[in-house]
């Protein structure tokens, strides 16, 4: 069992570059996942890894032999394609031994590792039927099947879970996290789903535009990312930016623009030393944030903010309220507990207190551009009206 | 019970109005196809006459035919049959393949070409071949001007002549079914397959070459029949020495004395032998069927 190691590669059609110099070691045994919104060239890059295009500039090794020229057939990885790609015209037991048969082994194995592989996906007693008899959640079991059964270093998964419906990709995540800790080998898996992501990896990469923008832990990601597009795409977040007005020794201050001509104070814990008087944006987290309409007692590590809720969503495990601080826009999301006592639900245009842990605020030194908030002009906090004034 | 009889009347009024509806077709289908041949299935007991025919019953064409005194030709339009669609399907399968897997923009281009031919007559294409194998032709021309040979070839009136002609006449039959298949296969499919370890040819004859077996038979059909009762084409650029059972039918008719029970009982025989091969065809597609459909 070896690692995967990208170096340098990139690959361009025409004049679009779909991955742009990736530099990448994965490690053997992991679960390694590719996040990213359509586009960003993570396909791409799982299609280079599994030989079916030739990368433009760069080398893929898996340990000490590269194999970046190497066809797909000559390589020690198997892929499970988006759509499942079975064999219409074979059984399901054709279809796991296609493999093997191929390899030309002796009839007896085959025979034994089929049914093991289908024992495996719990499938053992589908071997006759055909592809179009079986479900989708069944079609992904035989696709895993037949991957598998080539003994593989790489199992490379590209949105395997896109087809099936929510129950069932809950259920399937499991159960790939269970054949993948009883395979012990490498899977690399592409998805455009952050939720299925950050609940199946080991280490995830973030892509956009054909670059890694981070790569970590799926909590490291999400409670520390290091650009303002890791914030953005993993999750929600609430992006405020604004001058660091003072350095304390285990503090940070910052002003930000609230339109009403006076700045807010924001504590924060801080990962790097910015110093006063410079632009820097904070991310905070709905889920982070607490609101009451009654005034919380007043703490050192607590940051406190006043303003009015503006709209209400309603979504079953939670609620979202949008609540308008002066000029910015902080959505926060609170959990239907009764614990609190909390009798009267919050109405639309109520006063409420949004107040939060100094430490759950994260800096990230980087300033917003308008074109990170296409798909969504509204988003992280309103700050698109600070960019198109040029006030950023 | 109400609902039952409502029902059943209604069911009565469909049936009636789509009987009228195929009134038309029935008509036309009996006065121009199901009459004639039932003439033909006359004839063909009939005894032959100098220019017509005699009405004595007589079972002397059949017993001629079931003598082997006409196995030549009927063995001779089987072997072109079958290399007519052998060719076909050789030439034909890279191409659907290639104008299937084509963008689509070219896609339509390239087939546009395929379908081009047909808007020439049959008879002035087959006119413009014989030209062009011609012993003085623009092929023999054109090989001897480029160095290749030093006396013409004999190619037009052989049977040389008659499978080429065959071929480029009845291949875009073989393409345009070929291609339908082609069209609708899942070429990640063949990703998968050398994903799994099949090389390029393995990938072929395990996946595209049996998922496209649909097309196959439909083109087999479209060439194979109509290459078994070929006339047109041997008569222009085949020569007398190998007559196929089209002319050999026709001369029947043609020559004095004419043998009318004859040339009926060769048609009948060859639509006989029609007949067994689209039940064969029909029983191999549906076994081929069953086998995807059984649970």
């Amino acid at each position: 069992m070896e690692n995967i190691i990208l170096e340098n590669l990139s690959k361009d059609f025409g004049a679009f570059l779909a991955v742009d110099k990736v530099n990448l070691e994965i490690k053997s045994g992991e679960l390694f996942s590719f996040l990213g919104p359509s586009g960003c060239g993570k396909t791409t890059l799982l299609r280079m890894i599994a030989g079916f295009e030739i990368p433009s500039q760069g080398k893929i090794s898996i340990g000490n032999s590269e194999i970046t020229d190497l066809p797909p057939y000559k390589r020690e990885v198997n892929t499970i394609f988006q759509n499942y790609s079975l064999f219409p015209h074979m059984t399901v037991f054709d279809n796991v031994a296609f493999g093997l048969r191929i390899k030309k082994r002796p009839k007896d194995e085959i025979r034994q590792r089929v049914h093991e592989m289908l024992t495996l996906v719990k499938m053992e007693d589908q071997a006759l039927k055909y592809p179009d008899q079986i479900s989708g959640g069944q079609k992904q079991r035989i696709a895993i099947a037949r991957a598998l059964i080539n003994k593989p270093q790489v199992l490379l998964l590209d949105e395997p879970l896109a087809a099936l419906d929510l129950k069932l990709r809950q259920h399937m995540l499991i159960e790939l996290m269970n054949i993948h800790d009883a395979v012990g080998i490498t899977f690399i898996y592409v998805t455009h789903d952050q939720s299925e992501a950050m609940s199946i990896s080991d280490t995830m990469a973030v892509m956009n535009q054909g670059k890694i923008v981070q790569s970590g832990p799926p909590d490291d990601i999400y409670e520390r990312p290091a650009s303002i597009f890791s914030a953005y795409f993993i999750g929600e977040t609430n992006l405020i930016t604004g001058e660091v007005t003072a350095v304390h020794e285990d503090y940070i201050e910052l002003s930000c623009p609230d339109g009403s001509g006076k700045n807010l104070e924001i504590d924060s814990s801080f990962h790097v030393a910015p110093a006063p008087g410079r632009q820097i944006t904070l991310s905070l987290r709905p889920e982070k944030i607490a609101i009451s309409r009654n005034k919380p007692r007043a703490m050192d590590d607590i940051n406190m903010l006043k303003g009015v809720i503006e709209d209400i969503l309603y979504l079953g495990t939670h609620t979202q309220y949008i609540v308008r601080v002066g000029k910015l826009k902080f959505r926060v999301f609170s959990q239907h507990k009764r614990v609190y006592f909390d009798d009267k639900a919050l109405d639309w245009e109520e006063s409420v207190w949004l107040f939060w842990h100094d430490t759950d605020t994260w800096l990230i030194e980087e300033i917003p551009s308008e074109s990170m908030f296409i798909d969504d002009p509204e988003g992280a906090s309103g700050l698109q009206r600070y960019v198109k004034r040029g006030k950023i | 019970m109400n609902r039952n009889v409502h029902q059943v009347k209604a069911e009565r009024r469909r049936n009636l109005s789509s009987w009228l509806l195929s009134l038309p077709t029935m008509l036309w289908l009996t006065a121009f196809f199901l009459v004639p041949y039932l003439i033909v299935v006359i004839y063909s007991f009939l005894s032959p006459d100098i220019y017509d025919v005699r009405f004595e019953v007589s079972l002397d064409a059949y017993r001629q035919i079931f003598a082997g005194n006409y196995l030549r030709p009927f063995l001779l339009s089987f072997k072109l049959a079958i290399y007519t669609t052998l060719i076909c399907i050789l030439l034909g399968f890279p191409v659907a393949y290639y104008i299937a897997r084509a963008k689509e923009k070219l896609r339509n281009t390239l087939l546009i070409f395929i379908i081009i031919p047909f808007w020439t007559n049959l008879i002035i294409r087959i006119f413009s071949w014989r030209i062009f194998l011609a012993y003085n032709g623009v092929l023999n021309d054109l090989l001897i001007s480029a160095g290749l040979i030093s006396t013409p070839l004999e190619i037009m009136r052989t049977d040389l002549a008659v499978i080429l002609v065959m071929v480029y006449v009845y291949l875009p039959y073989m393409i345009l079914p070929l291609y339908s298949t082609l069209e609708k296969l899942d070429f990640t499919l063949l990703n998968a397959a050398m994903d799994l370890g099949a090389n390029e040819v393995k990938a072929f004859f395990s996946i595209t070459l049996p998922l496209a077996v649909e097309g196959i038979f439909a083109g087999t059909l479209l060439v194979f029949i109509p290459s078994l009762g070929a006339y047109l084409i041997p008569q222009l650029v085949g020569n007398q020495r190998s007559l196929y059972v089209g002319q050999v039918i026709t001369y029947k008719i043609k020559n004095i004395p004419r043998n009318w029970p004859m040339a009926s009982a060769l048609s009948l025989t060859l639509l006989l032998l029609v007949a067994v091969m689209l039940l064969i065809m029909y029983y191999l597609f549906r076994k081929h069927k069953a086998r995807r459909l059984q649970s």
